[in-house]
C-alpha cells in the first residue's frame, strides 16, 4: 500500500470544512484552507492528490476564479479537482447549459451540498485513481 | 446647497402668460423652458425631462388634456399643473382626473404661481422619493427569498453534513434508538433543505437559458413522468387519476422543467382532492395551441383567492384539507409555462373542484428520434 493521498479542502464555512473534513479522514491526509488566498498559498507549498474547492465563497464565485487559476497553472492543472456546491444551479449559471463547463479542469466532478459520506469517498477515490492512470500514461 | 437645480416647462398659446410666468421666475433658481403650443411641449418633456410642468387647458391644436395624458404616459412622476380660465373650473377638474396634480385659473398673481411653483416642485420630490422606495421594495420583494434561502441553506447544508459523519461515526457504538434519533434529526433537515431548494430554484433561477435547450417533445413525456410522481400520493389517498393524452400534441420545450410544472398542477389536484376522488390530466392540440387541463372534483379554491394563486408565497386559507405546503409550486410553474410561450389560468367551484388550464404554443414538426437533431426550418419550395 502507498503512503495515503494528500487532499486540500478550500471552503469558507468552517464547519462545512469540518464535516467534509471527517468524512475524508478516514482515508486521507487532509488540510483545510478557508479562504481561496489560504488555498492557493497552500498548493504552493505542497503538492495535493485531490482538491475538495466550493464554488461560492466571499463575494460570489471566488471558488470558479480559483479553479480558472489552478486550470491555467502548468503544474496545477494535473491536480483532480472536485467542486462542492450549495446549488446545481449556481453552477449552471455560471456555465450556461452545462452542468459543468466541459474545459473547466482536466477532470473535475460536481456534488451538491450536503454530500453523503459515501458518495463523497468514492467520487474522491475515483477521480484520485483517473489522475494517477492519467499520469502513468 | 448642491441640490440639483429643477426644471420647470410651461405650455400655453399666449406668449403673455409665458412672459410673464418667465418674469415672475426671473430669480435664476430653476431651469425654465417654454413652448406655445402642445405638441413642442411634449417634444421637450421627452428631451429635456422637467419636474414640473404648466399646460394651458385651451389651446390650439393638442389640447391641454391631451397634454396630460401624454405626459402621464412619458413619465408618471412628472408633476402637472394646469393653467386655467375662470369659465373653465369644470374642466380643471377633469384636467385633474386626466392626472394633473393642480389647477391655477388665469388670472393669477406672481405670489400665486410662485406658491403654485413652490407646492409643485414639493409634490415632485414626495413623488420621485415614492417612486424610488416603490422602486426600492420591489427589488426587496423579488430578492428577499433568494437571500433568506441562501443564508438558511448554509447553515442547514454543514448541519446535515455534520450529522452525516456523526451517524457514520457512531456506527456500532449508539444503540438502534439513538441511531434512529440521529437519523430522524437527518431526515427533518434533509426535508428543511429541500424546501428551501425550491425555494431557491423557484426564484433565483434564471429560466431564460433554458431557451436554449428547447427541443420539439410530446407534452405526453413530461405528463406521464409527473403522473408517475403523483402517483404514490394519489394511490395512498385513493384518488382515481386519468389521463388522456394526445400523442400528436406536440411543443417546443424542456421536458424536466415542464415536467416539474406539470407535477405540481396534478400534485396540487391530488393534495387537495377528497379520499376517493378523482382527478383527470387532459392534453390535446387546439389549433395552434396545445391545451393541458387537470380537473379535479377537490375543495376548490375561494373566488376571492383565485387570482393570487399564481403569486409566491400565496397559500388560500387551508381550509378543510388543512395540507401543508411552500406557496411556491404554481408561482414556479407559471414562471415555467411563460418560459415556453404559454398561459395557465384556473377556476373553481369552492367545495367542488378547480380546473387548471395550461396552454403552449403547438409545435408542427413531428418529434425527432433520440439519435436526430432537431430539424432545420425547410422553405416550402424545397420542402414540395
Amino acid at each position: 500500500m502507498s503512503e495515503r493521498k494528500r487532499v486540500l479542502i478550500v471552503d469558507d464555512d468552517p464547519d462545512f470544512a469540518a464535516g467534509i473534513r471527517a468524512i475524508l479522514d478516514s482515508q486521507y491526509d487532509t488540510v483545510v484552507a478557508h479562504n481561496p488566498e489560504d488555498g492557493w498559498e497552500a498548493l504552493q507549498k505542497d503538492r495535493y492528490d485531490l482538491l475538495c474547492l466550493d464554488i461560492m465563497m466571499g463575494r460570489g464565485a471566488e471558488g470558479v476564479m480559483m479553479a480558472r487559476k489552478i486550470r491555467n497553472d502548468r503544474v496545477l492543472r494535473e491536480m483532480p479537482v472536485l467542486i462542492i456546491t450549495g446549488l446545481r444551479e449556481q453552477i449552471a449559471f455560471l456555465f450556461p447549459g452545462q452542468a459543468v463547463h466541459p474545459g473547466f479542469v482536466p477532470v473535475d466532478e460536481l456534488v451538491e451540498k450536503p454530500v453523503e459520506p459515501e458518495l463523497l469517498l468514492q467520487k474522491a477515490a475515483a477521480l484520485i485513481a483517473a489522475s494517477e492512470a492519467r499520469r502513468k500514461e | 446647497m448642491t441640490e440639483q437645480r429643477r426644471r420647470i416647462l410651461l405650455i400655453d398659446d399666449e406668449e403673455v402668460v409665458l412672459d410673464s410666468c418667465l418674469a415672475i421666475l426671473e430669480d435664476g433658481e430653476h431651469d425654465v423652458a417654454t413652448t406655445a403650443s402642445g405638441a413642442e411641449g411634449l417634444e421637450r418633456a421627452r428631451s429635456w425631462s422637467p419636474d414640473l410642468v404648466f399646460v394651458d387647458l385651451k389651446m390650439p391644436g393638442m389640447s391641454g388634456m391631451e397634454v396630460l395624458d401624454a405626459l402621464r404616459a412619458l413619465d408618471p412622476t412628472i408633476v402637472a399643473i394646469v393653467f386655467t380660465g375662470f369659465a373653465t373650473i369644470a374642466s380643471a377638474v377633469e384636467a385633474m382626473q386626466h392626472g394633473a396634480f393642480d389647477f391655477l385659473a388665469k388670472p393669477f398673481t406672481p405670489e400665486e404661481f410662485r406658491a403654485m411653483v413652490r407646492r409643485g416642485l414639493e409634490q415632485r420630490t414626495l413623488v420621485v422619493e415614492r417612486a424610488a422606495l416603490r422602486r426600492e421594495r420591489e427589488a426587496l420583494r423579488e430578492n428577499f427569498a433568494a437571500i433568506v434561502s441562501h443564508e438558511l441553506r448554509s447553515p442547514l447544508a454543514a448541519v446535515q453534513q455534520n450529522l452525516y459523519v456523526t451517524i457514520k461515526e457512531l456506527e456500532g457504538v449508539v444503540t438502534d434508538e439513538q441511531r434512529q434519533r440521529l437519523e430522524r434529526m437527518s431526515s427533518r433537515i434533509g426535508d428543511l433543505l429541500g424546501l428551501v431548494n425550491r425555494w431557491l430554484r423557484g426564484f433565483s433561477v434564471d429560466l431564460a437559458p433554458l431557451k436554449e435547450s428547447f427541443r420539439p417533445i410530446a407534452v405526453a413525456d413530461p405528463l406521464a413522468s409527473a403522473v408517475e410522481s403523483a402517483q404514490p400520493e394519489a394511490v395512498r389517498k385513493a384518488v382515481d387519476l386519468v389521463v388522456d393524452v394526445d400523442p400528436a400534441a406536440i411543443v417546443l420545450g424542456d421536458a424536466g422543467a415542464l415536467g416539474e410544472a406539470f407535477l405540481n398542477v396534478i400534485g396540487n389536484a391530488v393534495k387537495y382532492s377528497r379520499e376517493g376522488g378523482r382527478v383527470v390530466v387532459d392534453a390535446s392540440r387546439r389549433d395552434a395551441k396545445v391545451q393541458v387541463t387537470v380537473t379535479d372534483s377537490g375543495v376548490g379554491i375561494p373566488a376571492a383567492d383565485l387570482p393570487r394563486i399564481f403569486d409566491a408565497f400565496y397559500r388560500g386559507r387551508a381550509g378543510e384539507s388543512g395540507v401543508a405546503g411552500a406557496g411556491i409550486g404554481l408561482a414556479l410553474t407559471r414562471r415555467i409555462v411563460e418560459a415556453h410561450g404559454g398561459s395557465i389560468s384556473a377556476s373553481s367551484d369552492p367545495g367542488r373542484g378547480s380546473v387548471f388550464v395550461i396552454e403552449l404554443p403547438a409545435h408542427e414538426a413531428p418529434v425527432p428520434g433520440p439519435e436526430e437533431t432537431p430539424p432545420q426550418q425547410v422553405s416550402k419550395g424545397e420542402a414540395g
